[in-house]
């Protein structure tokens, strides 16, 4: 019996030493997306948001777009054919330059996959000396924004496997990757040759960690010097700490209900009006999200422009909210349940617990809807149900948070979600107007009088019922410098933080 | 030799079982699989048509039920459990990373384990019916009505949130192993000191042990001559059994640490209708636990060669 | 191993297993006798707020009372795993009859399959079948039925094979009795109180699989009041309201550590 025991004890301490310690110039970072692999298309917003690797086209907090590794872009005349001009002396992490043709090769791999490139009318991307020059089948005025999103990542040509599946990530950003072991973590350290400036932490880490609870106590012990995406109950426990600091900004993504417009029971704008009234937005902000104030239109101000100030808010008040039901025929049962033509005013609402947030303000509504007499019951299933739901035109109402960055251009959600509808986005809805006004905006014309005329129908329509704006919330361990949250959800800006002398 | 040939019977069917189950599940998604594979994939914000178009082409998820179940039986019986449907990477590989993780934690949490109950359990089997028994078997009940993920969060509310003393989540460094291995060493222990207690308190109750003390020998010598060998025996083949437990408790645990194991890959999987890796992790997991329990028993015929059939 | 060594069961023992199961199930039954209210009814002033005569465990962090949440928990999961407990005690009793009864190919082949599903963890199956299954309740009972009635079949079996040869059972069949009566006067006796300890220890591990599944948040959905989901739903709210998490992490043990009692106190 000794043998067994003392070989177990040397493991237990050999296990001790083996495992590898942490220096203190190393910065770690937590955040809920999982690694998937080294595939642009499913994890490169990971690798983007590291410092990892780079798109042509960059963005400011506010939205502007900057050079990234096209130092300048120009367009034809008609609209069709797009100039980026490529930055010199570019190294990948590999050591191969990087060449208007690797960029034409990497970009060519990215919209042979799903996602938002996929969808652009691009007729040839052809590498000339410096440059890069893309030949569109038809105008697309935010060209350059879909080249800032993550999927349009450079990456080097061998990063890439024969069927065009990455398999290593060899970017070109300030930070390479050391070890990358999905699903939960990434090691970096600063690239000696990057083109621009060198970081001041020369090594980070990133750890995957999916639940709420645990990313908040690695903030609260110092696991973890910079954790992305806190709870609202975090956010209140940890400002009182002085361990660390918390950061929170406005992003353009909202919480909102999708309506099954064609849906007997919400095909008419009162009924759908007549939900939106029933929902206290403000009680729902202050105790589920913990947020100042719910959402009055669909654009958040954060979305600049887009948000309409002059829109008429929307406004709690069940009474208005039956009056307008008994106005569509809609009658009061003995359980206090509506109903007309002996059918009951019963819907299904689907919802997906990956932002934990979503089941919560789900049994919130359930209540409220209650209380006009609507009733609810709650699906919260995989996320892939509400599209999946949208085009089997089963879906009756999803609770959602819809991003309006995907690219850093909000007419590419816009595009497709309302004009004229989409998986994200409005069903069973149409309007000849918004579609002809988001085309105009996505092929250069217009401003803000389209932009406010759009955020005026859907406010009038409600084809989605908007609830809340959100918050982007990070934590910072105290002593670290220059932390800031990139609203587009594009980087954790790691090479600007600092370690605090 | 009939041990190790019915062992081998028992990881055929458990493979069969294994293969059949995920069969089914693959088969039987609600909703699409196209759809909860893409979601997985390309994230909520991104899952829509083209990408579950996408996944659908390139799985092809559609065609008939039998030929699909022989080719899926006959993938597994050539040991090619494919590619993980949300990685693209292939199963065994995925796998190879988790298994070294969890077999530290599982490791870490049975040594543990053994440092703790047995014992304590010989301790109190050396002296049954005193007060020091009887309140080992009060504690140890109490611990084993205690499932591991509560354990898990007692130990994070005290341990982390409270006293600050230990990581709540993380891996790769010596300290975040301590409070997942103690989750799970606790209930472990919990049976580990009932089995020794007993088996102690059955030993000492011999004629031969009291003869041995008679004759001459010290206790210390008897404990060690004649206690502990007869002791580990049904230790042993107990922790052969307990291995389930373990495994169940790994998924668990790992899921709310974050350790990077195949308990935690397993929960995963099953929530993203991975079905090749559930049917790589359940596998390696059954067929784990049958070897475990094959050198097991051969041990415990090497210990106590009375017992080998 | 003789009942000599074990130390005496106390005599407290069965007191202290009959007050802790009687409380629980009196609460789950009777509480909202007590007090009338509803446990999905939310009123957002009220998050988190502390004990009132409406609510005597206070609210969580919707508003809603822990007292009515507690309640149907503690009716929600016993029942699945008595249903549960039930089926697979039926399967594994008729399944070890048969075994021990045919002996062969069927035996060797039920056998086989029993081996084969202990070696594979519960709640790993449990996890296969709800990913089938439609509803989360019907899924938790098929798939926990699947995983308990293998200890039902291996201890019938065991149980009846070492009955059926015995002098007695012989004697019966010599006389003519048929195998229903065997069974009922010899074998039953013989393998009652093994149940009564397998079902509450398979009730046990029913109930605490759900909780742990629900508290990884792939069991019971919200806002069903399940109790590793109550748990998993205020453990962020643990420094602002301790009590609330308290709740159902204390009922969760009295309902463990009374079933746990009750399955030893049997055994020997």
């Amino acid at each position: 019996m000794q043998n067994p025991f003392r070989s177990l004890l040397a493991g237990l301490v050999a296990l001790g030493l083996a495992l590898p310690g942490h220096a203190g110039t190393t910065l770690d970072v937590a955040a809920p997306f999982e690694i998937q692999s080294p595939e642009p298309s499913t994890t490169g917003h990971i690798f983007t948001r590291m410092g990892i690797a780079e798109t042509l086209v960059d963005a400011d907090p506010q939205g502007r777009l900057l050079p990234g590794l096209a130092t300048g872009w120009s367009v034809s005349e008609d609209g069709l054919t797009w100039r980026f001009t490529l930055r010199e002396n570019v190294l990948f992490h590999d050591g191969t330059p990087m060449t208007p043709a690797t960029v034409a090769g990497a970009l060519e791999i990215a919209r042979g996959k799903p996602g938002p490139l996929a969808s652009l009318p691009i007729a040839a991307l052809t590498p000339e000396p410096g440059a890069l020059v893309i030949a569109l089948g038809e105008p697309v005025a935010a060209l350059p924004a879909f080249l800032a999103e993550a999927r349009a990542q450079i990456l080097a040509p061998s990063a890439y496997g024969p069927d065009g599946q990455a398999v290593a990530v060899i970017g070109t950003g300030p930070y390479r990757v050391t070890s990358l072991t999905p699903p939960l973590s990434l090691r970096a350290t600063a690239f000696p040759e990057y083109w621009g400036a060198q970081p001041n932490v020369p090594a980070v880490t990133y750890t995957a960690v999916g639940r709420a609870e645990t990313r908040a106590l690695m903030a609260e012990s110092g696991d973890a010097d910079f954790v992305f995406t806190l709870d609202p109950a975090t956010v209140t426990r940890l400002s009182r700490s002085d361990a660390v600091e918390i950061l929170s900004v406005a992003i353009p993504r909202s919480l909102l209900l999708k309506v099954n417009a064609a849906h007997p029971f919400l095909n008419s704008p009162e009924a759908r009006r007549a939900l939106s009234l029933a929902i206290d937005r403000a009680g729902l902000a202050q105790a589920v999200l913990r947020y100042p104030q719910g959402a009055d239109q669909l654009f958040p101000p954060a979305m600049g422009d887009w948000h309409n100030p002059a829109l008429d808010p929307l406004a709690h008040d069940p009474d208005a909210a039956r009056a307008l039901l008994a106005g569509l025929g809609w009658v009061p049962g003995p359980d206090g349940i509506l109903s007309r033509d002996g059918q009951r005013l019963a819907l299904t609402l689907t919802t997906y617990p990956d932002r934990p947030e979503l089941p919560l303000v789900a049994a919130v509504l359930e209540q409220q809807f209650r209380a006009i007499g609507v009733e609810l019951t709650i699906n919260s299933t995989n996320s892939s149900e509400i599209p999946a739901g949208h085009q089997a035109g089963t879906l009756e109402l999803g609770l959602l948070a819809r991003n309006f960055a995907l690219i850093p251009d909000p007419i590419g959600t816009i595009l497709s979600d309302y004009a004229p509808g989409g998986d994200w986005g409005a069903m069973g809805w149409q309007n000849a107007e918004i579609a002809a006004l988001a085309q105009a905006l996505a092929r250069g014309e217009g401003g803000d009088a389209e932009r406010a005329r759009i955020a005026a129908i859907l406010q009038e329509q409600l084809p989605v019922i908007p609830i809340a704006w959100y918050q982007q919330t990070l934590a910072v361990r105290t002593g670290i410098e220059g932390a800031v949250i990139d609203p587009w959800e594009r980087s954790f800006g790691l090479p600007g933080l600092r370690f605090a002398e | 030799m009939t041990i190790l040939v019915s062992r081998l019977v028992q990881a055929v069917v458990v493979a069969l079982l294994v293969g059949a189950a995920t069969f089914a599940m693959m088969r039987s998604l609600p909703g699409d699989a196209a759809w909860r594979i893409a979601a997985g994939r390309y994230g909520y914000d991104n899952v829509n048509v083209a990408a579950a178009e996408a996944v659908r082409a390139e799985l092809g998820l559609d065609g008939p039920w039998l030929g699909a179940f022989l080719q899926w039986m006959g993938d597994l019986f050539r040991l090619d459990f494919g590619v993980s449907l949300v990685s693209g990477q292939p199963v065994i590989a995925e796998i190879g990373h988790q298994l070294g993780a969890s077999l530290w934690l599982a490791l870490a949490a049975v040594g543990l384990s053994l440092v703790i109950g047995p014992p304590l359990g010989i301790l109190a089997g050396l002296r049954p019916g005193s007060l020091f028994d009887r309140v080992l078997l009060v504690v140890s009940t109490a611990l084993k009505a205690v499932p591991q993920f509560l354990m898990a969060l007692i130990l994070i509310l005290v341990l982390s949130v409270q006293l600050g003393w230990l990581p709540a989540a993380g891996y790769g460094q010596p300290r975040h192993f301590i409070l997942p291995a103690f989750a799970l060493a606790l209930g472990l222990a919990a049976v580990n000191a009932r089995i020794a207690r007993d088996a102690m308190a059955s030993v000492g109750a011999m004629p031969f042990y009291a003869f041995a003390q008679w004759k001459g020998l010290s206790r210390a010598q008897v404990l060690w001559r004649h206690g502990l060998r007869n002791v580990s025996v049904p230790l042993l083949t107990y922790l052969g059994l307990q291995f389930v437990l373990l495994v169940e408790g790994v998924v668990v645990i790992e899921s709310i640490v974050g350790w990077p194991g195949i308990g935690h890959a397993l929960v995963h999987a099953v929530f993203a209708r991975d079905v090749p890796m559930v049917q790589g992790t359940a596998l390696m997991l059954g067929l784990g636990f049958v070897l475990v329990n094959a050198l097991i028993d051969l041990l415990a015929a090497r210990i106590d060669p009375r017992g080998a059939r | 191993m003789t009942a000599a060594v074990l130390p005496r069961a106390l005599p407290t023992g069965r007191i202290l297993v009959a007050a802790i199961l009687g409380l629980v199930a009196a609460f789950a039954l009777l509480g909202p006798v007590l007090v009338p209210g509803d446990p999905f009814a939310q009123s957002l002033m009220k998050s988190l707020a502390g004990p009132e005569p409406a609510a005597p465990f206070g609210y969580d962090h919707l508003g809603r009372s822990l007292w009515h949440r507690l309640v149907h928990a503690l009716r929600l999961s016993p029942l699945i795993a008595l249903a549960a407990v039930a089926t697979a005690a039926a399967a594994g009793l008729v399944l070890g009859v048969v075994a021990a009864l045919r002996g062969g190919w069927v035996e060797r082949l039920l056998v086989i399959l029993a081996d084969a599903l202990l070696a594979l963890p519960g709640l790993l199956m449990v996890l296969i079948v709800l990913a089938i299954m439609p509803g989360t309740a019907t899924g938790f009972w098929a798939g926990l039925s699947l995983v308990l009635w293998v200890e039902f079949f291996r201890l019938t079996r065991a149980t009846a094979r070492a009955t059926l040869a015995s002098p007695a059972v012989q004697a019966a069949r010599l006389l003519g009795f048929g195998w229903p009566y065997v069974l009922r006067t010899h074998l039953w006796p013989e393998i009652a109180p093994l149940m009564l300890t397998a079902a509450a220890f398979g009730t046990a591990t029913a109930i605490m699989g759900i909780a742990a599944l629900g508290f990884v948040s792939v069991g019971m959905r919200a806002p069903t009041p399940e109790l590793g989901l109550m748990m998993v739903e205020l453990l962020p709210y643990w420094r602002e309201a301790p009590m609330a998490l308290l709740t159902p992490v204390l009922a969760t043990f009295a309902l463990l550590l009374g079933l746990t009692l009750l399955a030893g106190g049997h055994r020997t």
